[in-house]
């Protein structure tokens, strides 16, 4: 047949498209199981590292189910029943629908801390990450951010555990008003709410400042309710060991000892409010 | 192995690299140089697609129609590309989050279609891969001595790990800043520039007259 005839070119190109469709969706079904656990491992580890639970990829999978509670709350804070854990981490594919939906899911681990997913846009593409918070629900325990196709070296660097380790200890709450943490280029000029942006990175880290507001913004429901319930079981407390009101919110830390019985109890009570 | 089968492998390191001699694939090489990690694994990965690109190409030459050779060549290329993709997230999915924007860089790197126009086309599959892998060598080497020098004096850090001691930073009392200019592209075209230069002065063939 003639190489250069029509029906040759049309011929050839058919069947090259037909084998090459067939092959490439034959891999990507046949390999799809395997990478949804790869992501699905990878989404664990990185709420445990939040929760300063892992350094470096343990075994994320038995380590999470141990750790962490995963539900779903709505937006005025309260939690919605009949979603089970598997279904709290699927919305982590897709958090932006989620959200859209109403849905936002909550990780509870085991010692009463919080983490919260929170996704927005960098640069080139969208970044997210996974803000924990102490049992108090202002001080930040750790964060971890990633992000899909950042520039290396820039904005990339939010996902170094450099930049990750300056939010361990800020505070979301100024008083009683919501501030979240903002990164800020030359030094953080409020050491307690703000955090080095990344130098040539500013956009990425605008994004950053962005995400973690908006993000955080839609828990405040929940995060509010659980900070009066953790006020007032602290008013409690506090009648109980004589303390004031702020020393309590982790469970009467200023009690003196001869009132050490009472405190054991307090800290029962505290942490019973928490759950 | 024959004396022109090596002279395919190692010819692309020197008297006939891609980047420097041949001037190819330079947007990627400004792209992906800011640290040596992302700047190996490219280099890896292009090295991959070429030969196999020129393994194919090589073996259907005597049946592409001449005419839409250019798409078939498209369409080998992206395909090996994407099932290079699937399999490292299925299989190796940290190395395949390090490539992320950097596969499609790969279906577009110049390189993979010059060589298999330049070559594959008129040569037998053996020659073909070899000339693949010689080539993306070549490429990975150029990546590797700019990542090299603008991590080390862009971020003070070679592989991520410090080099530069952390008490020389003025931030901490020393006399060293990292000099930003070389976290940009248009660093990456100077440091190509200057191993262009270089690399002509000492091969007084290469120069034009």
């Amino acid at each position: 047949m003639n190489k250069n005839s029509n029906l040759y070119i049309v011929l050839y190109s058919v069947v090259m498209v037909v084998i090459v469709a067939v092959l490439l969706s034959v891999t990507a079904l046949s390999l799809q199981p395997r990478q949804k656990s790869n992501e699905l491992d990878e989404k664990k580890t990185a709420i445990l590292k939040s929760l300063g639970k892992v350094d470096e990829k343990g075994n994320a999978a038995v380590e999470y189910d141990k750790y962490v509670n995963a539900y779903a709350v709505d937006a005025k804070g309260n939690v919605i029943d009949g979603i089970g854990q598997d279904a709290v981490l699927e919305m982590l594919f897709d958090l932006k629908g989620a959200i859209a939906n109403g849905t936002f899911p909550v990780f509870e681990s085991v010692d009463g801390q919080y983490v919260f997913p929170v996704t927005g846009n960098g640069l080139w593409d969208v970044i997210w990450g996974y803000v924990a918070l102490e049992n108090n629900l202002n001080v930040v325990a750790g964060v971890v951010l990633d992000h899909k196709g950042e520039t290396p070296g820039l904005g990339a660097e939010i996902a170094t555990k450099k930049h990750q380790e300056q939010y361990k200890g800020k505070e979301i709450f100024k008083g009683d008003k919501f501030v979240s943490i903002e990164l800020v280029k030359g030094g953080a000029k409020e050491p307690l709410y703000q955090v080095d942006a990344i130098t040539g990175g500013t956009k990425t880290s605008d994004g950053v400042s962005e995400m973690l507001k908006t993000g955080l913004e839609n828990y405040l429901p929940f995060i509010n309710a659980k900070r009066a319930a953790a006020v007032s079981a602290c008013q409690e407390c506090a009648k109980e060991c004589s303390g004031d009101c702020n020393s309590c919110l982790c469970g009467c830390e200023s009690v003196t000892e001869d009132v050490a019985p009472a405190e054991e109890g307090a800290i029962q009570e505290n942490t019973e409010s928490n759950e | 192995m024959s004396n022109k089968n090596i002279s395919y492998l190692t010819g692309p390191l020197n008297a006939n690299n891609p980047v420097v001699v041949q001037i190819l694939g330079i947007c990627s090489a400004l792209a992906v140089t800011v640290k040596l990690k992302p700047a190996i694994v490219m280099g890896l990965s292009v090295m991959v697609v070429t030969a196999f690109a020129n393994l194919v190409m090589s073996l259907l030459r005597k049946s592409v129609p001449m005419r839409i050779r250019i798409i078939v060549q498209l369409v080998v290329i992206a395909t090996l590309v994407i099932l290079v993709d699937q399999f490292l997230k299925a299989y190796v999915y940290d190395v395949s989050k390090q490539l992320s924007v950097y596969v499609g860089l790969i279906i577009t790197n110049c390189i993979i279609m010059g060589r298999v126009e330049a070559f594959a086309l008129g040569n037998k599959p053996w020659a073909s891969f070899l000339d693949g892998i010689g080539n993306g060598f070549g490429y990975g080497l150029i990546l590797v001595i700019v990542a090299f020098f603008r991590e080390l004096f862009g971020s003070g850090q070679l592989l991520g790990y410090q080099v530069v001691p952390l008490s020389w930073y003025a931030a901490d009392g020393g006399f060293y800043y990292n000099n930003g200019l070389m976290l940009f592209p248009p660093m990456a075209l100077i440091i190509v520039g200057v191993i262009i230069w270089i690399h002509r002065s000492y091969n007084k063939n290469l120069q034009e007259k």
